[in-house]
């Protein structure tokens, strides 16, 4: 067998793109479970990003900034707990893995975007879940149009999928990569988890629930003629 | 040659047939290690591309018992999956395998990795 590959020439190779140092402290730090406050709190503070986006997940119910109650780091952790700062751990290496997988299978450059600049999806839309269980435990939810769904469908397949079955075993396969990466990095930066399969649904209700005692964020994408809403759900230190 | 595709996706599958569809070679399917185990028991193919996550036996479990069986161990695999971490991959290295692409992938990408291991020669014109 001295022909197969060792485990560092797999590495170097897979050529995955690393999350940035600071998102990647943040999430050594927070899978801890007992790092103090005060270090997490000093870690998002010196990132002008990682602040943006928790004051964001602090105050979900605000349309804009102006509507923030939740104005601080600290404010944030205080009201949010640590289960805040591990939604913000997470969500960087789950934007990247969503842009990665779409623009490597069907060449679409995706952009993140708040949910609010895309069109509602007020109609029955197409729903894929990946769960995940470990030392993070949640899911991700990639929410689209059936129009949405069916055009990324017949782009990965090469001709025009039209039959459901079809479509939806495109989509539960781009979240089934979407998470798969997600939760590479997650591994890699000690929040250990495993991956159901995916299970793909067809629905009206368009609610961002948190999972028991959880939190929840929603990013937009959109580009070329797509719109994508993926939910991340966490429930914080489950074992 | 004769390539088995073991993944649960059927769209891995169509997107595996679409990239070899102009190389001389026959593409066996399995959906599951399960499956993928009998077929290969069969087949006796050239080379094997191999998911992890599947229901009813993942990858991992056929590429065990794969290496246990004296008439099978020799077949190169590679593996084709979204799991990537450092964990997984010591572990699936320890199993031996020839090669590890992670989805998303490009078809040129599945191509050549295949061809570094065994001859992909294409179809003759009809």
């Amino acid at each position: 067998m001295s022909e197969n590959v060792t485990a560092e020439q797999i590495a170097s190779t897979i050529g995955l793109e690393a999350i940035p140092e600071n998102v990647r402290s943040l999430t050594s730090l927070v899978s801890r479970q007992d790092a103090p406050m005060q270090d997490i709190a000093k870690l998002i503070c010196a990132n002008k990003e990682l602040t943006s986006r928790l004051l964001r997940a602090a105050n979900p119910r605000a349309a804009s900034e102006d509507d923030y109650t939740v104005t601080s780091v600290d404010a944030a952790l205080m009201r949010a707990g640590v289960g805040c700062a591990l939604l913000l751990a997470m969500s960087d290496p789950l934007i990247r893995a969503v842009k990665r997988t779409f623009e490597t299978m069907i060449g679409v450059d995706l952009r993140d975007c708040a949910p609010g600049v895309l069109v509602p999806l007020e109609k029955e839309h197409v729903i894929g879940e990946v769960a995940f269980a470990g030392k993070a435990t949640g899911c991700v939810n990639l929410r689209l149009s059936p129009a949405s769904a069916g055009g990324i469908a017949s782009n990965v397949l090469g001709f025009p999928a039209e039959d459901p079955a079809d479509i939806s075993d495109v989509i539960g396969e781009l979240g089934n990569m979407v998470v798969g990466n997600f939760k590479s990095n997650l591994c890699d930066a000690g929040l250990t988890c495993k991956l159901s399969p995916p299970k793909i649904s067809r629905t009206q209700e368009f609610r961002l629930r948190a999972v028991g005692g959880g939190l929840a964020e929603r990013t937009g994408f959109r580009g070329s003629d797509i719109e994508i809403f993926v939910d991340i759900l966490v429930n914080p230190w489950n074992d | 040659m004769k390539i088995l595709s073991v993944d649960d996706s059927k769209t891995i599958r169509m997107i595996i047939g679409r990239s070899l569809k102009s190389y001389d070679c026959t593409l066996c399917e399995a959906s599951n290690g399960e499956e993928g185990l009998a077929v290969a028991a069969s087949e006796k193919p050239d080379l094997i591309i191999l998911d992890i996550t599947m229901p009813v036996m993942d990858g991992v479990t056929m590429l065990t018992k794969l290496r246990e069986n004296a008439e099978l161990q020799a077949i190169p695999v590679v593996m084709l999956t979204a799991e990537s971490s450092r964990e997984n991959i010591a572990q699936i290295a320890r199993l031996g395998v020839r090669d590890y692409l992670v989805k998303p992938f490009k078809d040129d990408q599945l191509i050549e990795k295949i061809g570094r291991i065994i001859p992909l020669g294409m179809k003759a014109a009809a």
